[in-house]
């Protein structure tokens, strides 16, 4: 009830509150007192939109007065210039604090220093459930993993798109699959690889115990693996023969490890159409597997040089002149490739289209 | 009283304010719009009032009424000639208000409030899916499905308000049942029964005691006929009707039988003069549906809120779509920013829990006999700051009852509650056997057979509306009046005529010993005075002198004086030598005396109050609301009223009564000592905007008497000149223009006429005025809680608002999609709003003014902020919290997630990689993205289980307020829980519902955040109660 009567101005509506019952009489004349100070307060203390007008004209009044006072003091009393800035810092100092009126900038002020507290503390707070969310997570293991398993398949070159398109004696149309081809490469070079892992026996998982923060070594896996897709015989990478490789690789999942004893094989086929559209794939390394002892990765912070594995398939007898959409497949225990919604996951889909 | 009206009249309903209607210019400008235009409207008004005088059939002879008809009065019309009048002038019915087509209204849902907004959404995404479409004919079609669910939303809400509406506008339809009325009229010589409708100007019609006047009608002859025409000019008392012009006035001449009005006893031949449009009660008819709609305050509040809301949502929308743009984004992606920001912003759901929530409380208020016609005029009440009150029928019974007797040279008081049961007046004194003698025998008041069972007020009588005082006054104190006359055998009788203004009766006593006649009179006190030569006191004969006399006169004026109508009653025995028991009187030539009565009491009756409104007016009082008399009766009688029930208090005077006390010139006495003021209808009339302007600025306590239908609209408009939110009660035709301009009109159930009824936007089913005050209870409480309402829905937009702008600007993955918004605005988030229409008031309501309608908004900056800046975002932060948790524990780092927003949506990237090197293709980081918004969505409904919970009060502790005093708040917290469970892990697998499964322990990292909530809340509301006027109280109080 109390803050019905404050938020009034008494002049605006005579009537309808001037009357009151006796008993409240003398409450209410303090608040008609209060009233017009208040409501001026009032006005100067909100600010949503609605109520930016009746402010500006607030405070251009506010302005107005205190230029007419200037004038007033500069007729009135004619001072030297020196008591000029006094004044003016007098003004000023009024503009900010009147203690007249019990309001001023200071008032926005006020609310400004209160939302920034406020705000500051709400930032110190979500700093806090940042700090506690990280202590309670591991920087080596994700907390979770299954929803990144079952690995994901991605081919190389990719160029924004799954369709190769190219005609073999135009260089041009094949030019970009070679530079990425050769970039992507860069990191399996044969003296890099040497450099930087370790040759460890094949066929069986290259488990690392010890402590979670210790670095982890990595299998090499060199680019003369991939034989004649390694770019090092054939530069183009078949591409110039209308013999394209094209690289696979399955996407790291910390902690995934192939069934034992049964590594993940690769397998291309024509997805849709005529079988014989692809009449012979090789694959690099001649298993077409990625090998045990590329596993278990130990995620980026302490299995820093970890390679990928890939496997290499040379498409060495496709149909000519044509789209033929080919689906690679993942296969092994434990590798779901049918997903229907996630066309990535244990599988790649692409159409070559080779001209001639 | 069996005022049945069965006109077939109804004005225009006053449906569902158009929310979209838009009220161009500010207050400023409409007040002053208001303020210039109603100089000429009161002239056009006065124009109006003479145009009604223009009828001057009641002024012509019966021969000049013939030819100017061509009719005659004893064969009445031929058939010819009354098909061919009635091919002219059209049937004798009031034409029906033109109603809004219904499908105008439907579509009018359909656009007003935030539809438009979302349109634009729904619109934007097809023309996404356009620019998609045209880009890559492959292009998935969320964009297509996202805009058919939001043009989905917007008709199936706009259904439901349709619904509501239509619903409300049914309760009416009983009220529109049309009896067809028949009329017994004289064509071609012959006497026939015809449906009213069917009456053209010039036929010659019948009408007796019960019948309604089928039209307006020149009585021609008249055989003791009165009417009551309570429900056009506000007189309750039944009015004589003869054939002579005795008035310039057509509304007062006696010759005039207006259309609709009922003849109460007696038969009458008239001619029609008016049919249909064009009879008086027509021409108030087309007054009340001239007069537009005003829109109900809380409509206005809630086209200040859409507007509000809206502004945030486009402006915010524009300005984030010139950043983005400016970010280099495309503009496809920047038009999805800005529906996202749109769907975001708007509450869908809120206008819809506004509608139920204001329907939950109009059935609330229909329980306690307030039947609520319009939804919205539920608040109205609440916000009413002046009742204009009709006096015959709202504030009285609308019957006369004995209020006073005077014998003994005392005055008694009467019972006048409804049920009259309590006499306590002195009985045991000699005159009041004589006096209760002559109330019994000198009336020829009957009940109605078989009413035994029925109490004694509420028996249906025969008889005119004094008699009927008289005989129920007599019944209740002596028994079997029936009875009584019967032993007291009636010998003969001169019944009331308005010359002899005196009634007498001559009887046989019922004391086998006395073979006197008694001769019993009453009448019009002077009358019967003048009559006497002695005064019975305490039993014995006294001669009347002048002390008598004198004692007589005071009290004769004392009772007069307050508005009751007196009688005088005396009696006499006629001495049984003279007037054996043989003895033939004959009323004509008057063969017994006539003078020299013994004079017994007088006893004065008057409409009286009924017995709640005194406290109801008072109550009004207390709750800042003015309550003014208008009243269509005479100014002494309406005073009287209105110091009886408190509109004019006991101590307050008008300036004649200052003037009579001081003994000093009316103009002499200082207006301003004066609290009260009765204005007549002549003084308003000659009164210019100003004055009365200053008439309702400087008294509190005012009463209007002989007021026209016109000036009761112009009175209405004065007060709502001065930003009140005026309510109108009343029961008569001629209260519907002014019950039809009121911010809520207000008619009676029982005794309101059907014209009334249609006009107003309330309606009282037991007729009390008390219920009015229920009524403002219930509409103040309303208006609180849907404060609340809207505090809680709006504070979640927050939360909703700023996954886009982050997403816009830091570029993480969305963390909530428009349809998961969707899910809480119209799933999660409905039930526990309408819950806080449960609410119990937190202090006593009805001890405050009534808000003011500029100043008080429903949603005022303080609500706006407090929702939006502090527990919104509060909100927001804990929601990111859960998303931020999720995304980490899956392998992505809040880190990792910054400007990863092109690669995450590219769909030919399948080997993201996380923070822990892992890789993801699209459709895995899809699905983890739907987790994302699932627990943004789960952190957004755990902290709006707080939200509720803080919300329940503004100002007291929850635990002032009762945590558990309002169950439905948890009807409202459990359908929230359960409604998330069925989306998480139920719907978990419907991928075009973006919702997955979600591991138990994210469905609580945001209650702390929740708590947090509460905390903050309960720390603001200790500030507000500790430092009343604080600064802290000024902008933390919403």
């Amino acid at each position: 009830m109390r803050r019905q009567l404050r938020s009034r101005r008494a002049p605006a509506s005579p009537y309808a509150y001037r009357y009151r019952l006796d008993d409240q009489d003398e409450v209410n004349q303090n608040y008609l007192a209060d009233e017009e100070e208040e409501a001026e307060e009032e006005a100067r203390v909100m600010v949503v939109p609605n109520l930016e007008e009746e402010e500006e004209e607030e405070e251009e009044e506010e302005e107005e007065e205190i230029e007419e006072k200037e004038k007033e003091e500069e007729k009135g009393q004619g001072q030297p210039a020196g008591n000029a800035w006094w004044q003016r810092w007098q003004i000023v100092s009024e503009y900010l604090w009147d203690p007249e009126k019990r309001m001023s900038l200071a008032r926005t002020g006020l609310i400004l220093v209160i939302y920034f507290f406020f705000y500051a503390s709400l930032a110190a707070v979500i700093t806090l459930c940042m700090y506690t969310l990280f202590l309670t997570i591991s920087p080596y293991m994700p907390t979770f993993t299954e929803r990144v398993k079952p690995p994901g398949v991605m081919i190389r070159p990719f160029a924004h798109s799954l369709n190769f398109n190219f005609n073999v004696s135009e260089p041009d149309t094949w030019q970009h699959y070679v530079i990425s081809l050769n970039g992507f490469l860069q990191g399996y070079n044969d003296s890099l690889q040497e450099e930087m892992n370790v040759d460890c026996p094949p066929g069986q998982y290259f488990i690392q115990d010890g402590d979670e923060d210790e670095d982890k070594k990595a299998c090499q896996f060199k680019r003369s693996f991939l034989k004649n897709c390694s770019g090092l015989e054939d530069p183009t990478f078949g591409y110039s023969t209308g013999q394209p490789c094209i690289l696979l690789k399955m996407n790291r999942i910390v902690g995934f490890r192939p069934e034992l004893g049964d590594p993940v094989k690769v397998s291309c086929k024509v997805q849709r159409g005529d079988e014989n559209d692809i009449r012979s794939i090789n694959y690099y390394p001649e298993s077409a597997s990625f090998d045990l002892r590329y596993y278990p990765y130990y995620g980026k912070l302490t299995h820093v040089n970890y390679t990928s594995p890939l496997v290499a398939m040379h498409f060495t007898d496709v149909v000519k002149n044509q789209a033929v959409p080919v689906q690679c497949q993942l296969k092994g225990k434990g590798i779901i490739n049918d997903v229907i919604n996630d066309r990535f996951v244990g599988r790649v889909i692409f159409t070559l289209n080779i001209e001639t | 009283m069996a005022k049945k009206t069965l006109e077939i009249y109804s004005v225009e309903l006053s449906g569902m304010k158009d929310i979209e209607q838009t009220d161009k210019g500010n207050g400023k400008e409409k007040y002053r719009g208001l303020k210039n235009c109603f100089e000429p409207k009161k002239n056009h008004r006065k124009e109006e009032l003479t145009k009604e005088l223009d009828l001057d059939d009641h002024k012509l002879s019966i021969k000049e009424l013939e030819k100017k008809y061509g009719t005659n009065i004893i064969t009445g019309l031929s058939s010819a000639q009354a098909a061919e009048l009635l091919a002219r002038n059209g049937p004798n019915a009031l034409t029906p208000p033109k109603e809004t087509p219904e499908i105008i209204k439907f579509f009018k849902q359909m656009v007003g409030g935030f539809s438009i907004l979302l349109w634009i959404g729904a619109i934007l995404c097809w023309i996404a899916y356009g620019i998609q479409y045209s880009m890559n004919t492959s292009s998935s079609l969320d964009n297509v499905y996202l805009g058919c669910v939001l043009a989905l939303v917007i008709i199936l809400t706009g259904i439901f308000a349709y619904y509501q509406e239509a619903k409300s506008t049914n309760i009416m339809a009983t009220f529109n049942k049309m009896i067809p009325q028949q009329a017994l009229v004289i064509r071609d010589s012959e006497k026939k029964t015809i449906p009213a409708e069917q009456l053209v100007v010039g036929d010659i019609v019948e009408i007796r005691g019960g019948d309604q006047i089928p039209a307006d009608i020149r009585l021609l002859s008249v055989q003791g006929c009165k009417v009551d025409n309570s429900s056009l000019t506000g007189e309750s008392e039944p009015q004589p009707r003869s054939s002579e012009f005795t008035h310039d006035s057509p509304l007062e001449t006696k010759n005039i039988g207006f259309y609709s009005t009922t003849c109460l006893e007696g038969t009458a031949t008239g001619m029609v003069i008016n049919t249909g449009d064009r009879t008086i009660i027509g021409q108030i008819a087309s007054l009340a549906s001239g007069v537009g709609n005003e829109k109900t305050p809380i409509a206005i509040e809630i086209q200040h809120f859409v507007h509000i809301v809206a502004g945030v949502a486009v402006s915010i929308g524009i300005l984030f779509f010139i950043t983005a743009v400016s970010l280099k984004y495309q503009v496809l992606d920047s038009i999805i920013f800005l529906i996202g920001i749109i769907v975001a912003n708007v509450p869908e759901g809120l206008l819809a829990t506004v509608t139920v929530t204001l329907s939950l409380t109009a059935k609330r208020m229909a329980k306690k006999n307030c039947l609520v016609k319009n939804l919205e005029a539920v608040e109205t009440l609440g916000s009413t700051s002046i009742i204009c009150s009709d006096k015959t029928g709202t504030l009285t019974q609308n019957r006369m009852t004995v209020a006073h007797l005077w014998f003994d040279n005392q005055i008694f008081i009467a019972d006048t509650s409804e049920d009259n049961s309590n006499q306590v007046f002195d009985q045991s004194s000699g005159t009041w056997a004589s006096l209760s003698k002559i109330i019994t025998l000198c009336n020829r008041a009957e009940f109605r057979p078989g009413q035994e069972n029925v109490p004694i007020m509420k028996r249906v009588v025969a008889g005119d509306a004094s008699e009927t005082a008289l005989l129920k006054f007599s019944e209740v104190i002596l028994g079997d009046v029936m009875e009584i006359r019967k032993r007291n055998h009636k010998v003969a009788e001169i019944p009331f005529n308005s010359t002899n203004k005196f009634q007498l009766s001559i009887h046989k006593t019922d004391d086998p010993n006395d073979k006197r006649f008694l001769m019993v009179m009453k009448g019009a006190p002077e009358r019967i005075l003048e009559k006497c030569s002695t005064i019975m006191v305490n039993g014995q004969e006294q001669p009347l002198d002048k002390n008598t006399a004198e004692a007589f006169h005071t009290a004769y004026m004392e009772l007069g004086g307050q508005g009751e109508r007196v009688l005088g009653f005396c009696h006499l025995y006629l001495p049984a030598d003279e007037f054996p028991e043989t003895y033939t009187f004959d009323v004509d030539t008057m063969n017994f005396p006539t003078s020299n009565f013994c004079f017994v009491g007088l006893l004065s009756m008057i409409d009286p109050p009924r017995s709640t409104v005194p406290d109801a007016v008072t109550k009004c009082r207390s709750a800042g609301i003015k309550v003014i008399m208008v009243t269509g009766d005479h100014p002494i009688t309406a005073k009287a009223i209105a110091k009886s029930v408190g509109i004019i208090s006991a101590n307050s005077e008008t300036v004649e009564d200052i003037a009579k006390r001081l003994h000093i010139a009316v103009e002499q006495v200082n207006k301003r000592d004066a609290k009260a003021a009765v204005v007549t209808g002549m003084e308003l009339k000659d009164m210019s905007p100003e004055q009365l302007d200053e008439l309702l600025t400087n008294y509190p306590e005012i009463v209007f008497a002989r007021t026209s239908p016109q000036q009761k609209l112009i009175i209405v408009e004065g007060c709502q000149m001065q930003n009140a939110v005026v309510a109108v009660t009343g029961d008569g035709v001629n209260d519907s223009p002014a019950l039809k301009k009121a911010d809520i009109g207000i008619a009676m159930g029982i005794t309101g006429s059907d014209a009334a009824k249609n006009a107003a936007d309330m309606i009282l089913l037991d007729d009390n005025f008390a219920s009015i005050v229920t009524g403002v209870e219930e509409g103040r409480l309303i208006f609180d809680n849907l404060k609340k309402t809207i505090a809680y829905t709006l504070t979640k937009n927050i939360a909703e608002l700023c996954p886009f702008l982050i997403y816009i600007t830091v570029g993480l993955p969305l963390p909530i999609g428009t349809i998961t918004i969707l899910f809480i605005d119209l799933g999660t988030d409905i039930i526990p709003s309408i819950a806080l229409a449960y609410e119990k008031a937190e202090s006593d309501i009805m001890n405050r003014k009534p808000r003011h309608k500029k100043k008080d908004r429903l949603v005022n900056e303080q609500l706006a902020m407090y929702s939006y800046l502090h527990i919104g975002l509060m909100q927001a932060v804990g929601a990111f919290v859960v998303y931020f948790t999720v995304y980490a524990q899956e392998g992505f780092k809040p880190s990792a997630l910054i400007n990863i927003r092109v690669e995450w949506e590219n769909s030919n990237v399948n080997d993201l990689e996380d923070s822990y090197g892992q890789q993801w293709t699209w459709y895995q980081r899809k699905y983890l993205e739907w987790m994302g918004y699932t627990a943004f969505f789960v952190g957004i409904m755990v902290q709006q289980i707080a939200d509720l919970i803080i919300r329940k009060t503004r100002r007291n502790s929850i635990f002032q307020q009762g945590l558990f005093r309002n169950k439905v708040i948890w009807v409202g917290i459990a359908s929230q829980i359960i409604i998330a469970l069925i989306l998480s892990y139920g719907l978990g697998s419907v991928t075009a519902l973006s919702f997955t499964m979600l591991r138990p322990q994210y469905w609580f990292v945001a209650v702390p955040f929740a708590i947090l909530i509460w905390v903050y809340d309960e720390v603001r509301k200790l500030f507000i109660r500790l430092y009343p006027g604080s600064w802290w109280d000024k902008n933390m109080y919403y």
